[in-house]
């Protein structure tokens, strides 16, 4: 892999550059108190004094986000596949799969809890249910508009069913499960987070979420914001994670897509 | 990049609005009091004295405004947005040492209305026995959480997050959480459980507690305002404890999901810790410079603030 030029890195770096100074500048001229929007370096202060601790809780948390969101990819990909199978499931069942986007998680968390138990389990739960469905969604509509032509080809060649799934629509479903796979790794870190606020057990120190809690709890904003700026960048993390897989999966399937 | 500008005078003026305090309208500004929760009898004698007209009678013209779950209350009356807030004690510490320079100017509840309760079949007898095994339900970062984890140890028991959800407890006969003396326990009985409290206070950390706090500034400015909206909450509060019947009525109103006889029985379990707790006997929300040195130095020895200024952080108007 080639080393990434100026013009990819260049740009988002003299936006941070930027408009971290100018937040910076401004809360110092206005004196804008600390306990009501923290200035960046105070944050960074936060981030540095509080380091391992805030390190060791996003550990925790990229790892039951990033278990529920291969839950997600899983059972998301197995439920789109099984929707396209015929418009009568779709018609019974998708509407149905509506629901796991507009259900609102911080309600059904507490119910998690006693599904699930306090725990990890719980906390991949609600990671699952807010990353599902835009890879349901997008898989489906990647499923359902195979090339006709090909399909047409297929048809003549009398291909049968399964062959016609194997062979044209999973494969030309590939970049759109890969876009839903992109938008739910964000959605991943949320959903954990929102699970931890309800049913993290600290055992093991807790994840970002009990960090927020207790930062909140004790009145620290500028840790606040520091234990937000780790959410932010493992979502960062998770997304370049998946671009890098996207990228790998479609040079072997074809040329690649555009770049962006 | 040319709708950078645009962006950056949007959040510009969101950071104004926030920091700009409350405008003062005439003559007579409307006050603002900012509750920590959803209307409950923890503040019928605010609604009692909105009700029966003291705070009109007192010259002032006063809004409640009802909380909820993670509403900023010292943020709130740090900023300026709202004029009071009910806090705890400990948390009014807590945001001086951050710089926030508020002041408690009557504490309701005398005695800490924090406790922890456990199913009574678990034959548990004092607070050190919840810590000997099962769950424990309870929200960190806060002093007393602290003070319990080193006097008793936590090594024997689960600790999950408190959550205002009675499901877990009612669920499981080995859940014990943390509840509001007045709250949770009653709802539990409701529910058909049989809830053993074991009060905070058992460990000697005892803070004041629905503690009305305003700004310095403000209390340095109209000092005059401040002692009749004192003495007009002094009467709702009389009133309420009379007889609470019409405004739980008016409360329930505001908050359906909690019932009238929840309402009436929170009513009576707190009478106790408003009116108990002192002697000599002052008048209600009255607070001693010795409670509130004793509670500086607890926190001082957790850790949590570095200055024991009990002086700084109180006045009785």
């Amino acid at each position: 892999m080639k080393a990434p030029t100026p013009e990819v890195w260049l740009p988002p770096v003299i936006s941070l550059v930027a408009i971290t100074a100018f937040l910076e500048g401004w809360l110092a001229l206005t004196a804008v108190p600390g306990y009501l929007m923290p200035r960046p370096s105070a944050v960074m202060g936060a981030l540095i004094a509080s380091g391992q601790e805030l390190l060791r809780a996003t550990l925790q948390t990229a790892l039951t986000a990033s278990a529920g969101l291969l839950a997600s990819a899983v059972l998301g990909g197995l439920a789109a596949v099984l929707l396209c199978i015929h418009p009568w499931i779709r018609r019974a069942f998708y509407p149905y799969a509506v629901f796991f986007q507009t259900v609102p998680i911080v309600a059904i968390a507490p119910m998690l809890v006693i599904w699930f138990g306090f725990g990890p389990k719980a906390v991949m739960a609600s990671a699952f249910i807010v990353s599902v469905f835009p890879i349901i969604a997008n898989t489906l509509s990647g499923l359902l508009s195979a090339d006709p032509a090909l399909r047409d080809l297929f048809r003549i060649y009398r291909a049968g069913r399964l062959t016609t799934l194997l062979k044209l629509q999973i494969p030309g479903a590939l970049p759109q499960f890969l876009t839903g796979l992109r938008i739910a790794s964000g959605l991943a870190v949320i959903g954990a987070i929102v699970g931890e606020f309800v049913a993290d057990t600290w055992e093991n120190g807790g994840g970002i979420g009990t960090a927020v809690m207790i930062a909140i709890k004790e009145q620290r904003t500028d840790k606040v914001f520091a234990a937000v700026l780790m959410a932010a960048l493992l979502g960062l993390l998770f997304f370049a994670l998946v671009n890098v897989l996207s990228r790998t999966a479609m040079r072997r399937w074809r040329l690649g897509e555009l770049s962006e | 990049m040319r709708r950078l500008p645009a962006l950056l005078t949007i959040v510009l003026l969101a950071l104004l609005s926030a920091c700009s305090s409350e405008p003062d309208g005439g003559s007579n500004p409307r006050l603002t009091l900012q509750l920590n929760w959803v209307p409950e009898p923890e503040f019928g004698g605010y609604y009692a004295a909105r009700e029966m007209g003291a705070f009109r009678d007192a010259g002032l013209d006063v809004e409640i405004r009802p909380g909820g779950p993670g509403v900023p209350v010292m943020q709130l009356v740090a900023s300026g947005q709202a004029t009071f807030g009910i806090t705890s004690g400990d948390s009014l510490l807590v945001a001086r040492e951050r710089g926030i320079d508020v002041v408690a100017v009557f504490a309701l509840y005398q005695s800490f209305p924090q406790g922890i309760m456990a199913h009574a079949e678990r034959g548990l007898n004092t607070i050190a026995d919840v810590f000997q095994g099962g769950t424990l339900a309870i929200e960190a970062g806060t002093p007393w959480h602290r003070l319990l984890e080193k006097r008793f140890g936590f090594s024997k028991i689960r600790a999950v997050p408190y959550s205002n959800n009675l499901g877990p407890f009612l669920h499981d006969p080995n859940f014990a959480q943390q509840c509001f003396i007045t709250a949770e326990p009653i709802a539990a009985r409701h529910a058909g459980a049989h809830p053993r409290v074991f009060p905070i206070s058992d460990i000697g950390y005892n803070p004041y507690s629905g503690v009305i706090v305003t700004r310095r500034e403000f209390l340095d400015q109209h000092p005059d305002k401040i002692a009749a909206l004192i003495r007009a909450v002094r009467q709702g509060w009389q009133a309420y404890l009379a007889d609470p019947a019409a405004t739980n009525q008016f409360m329930h109103g505001l908050n359906p999901t909690m019932d009238l006889a929840t309402f009436s029985d929170a009513a009576e379990i707190q009478k106790p810790l408003i009116l108990g707790g002192n002697t000599p006997p002052q008048p209600i929300g009255g607070m001693e410079f010795a409670r509130w040195r004793t509670l500086a130095e607890q926190l001082r020895d957790l850790g949590l603030i570095s200055r024991v200024e009990p002086e700084k952080a109180f006045v009785n108007p």
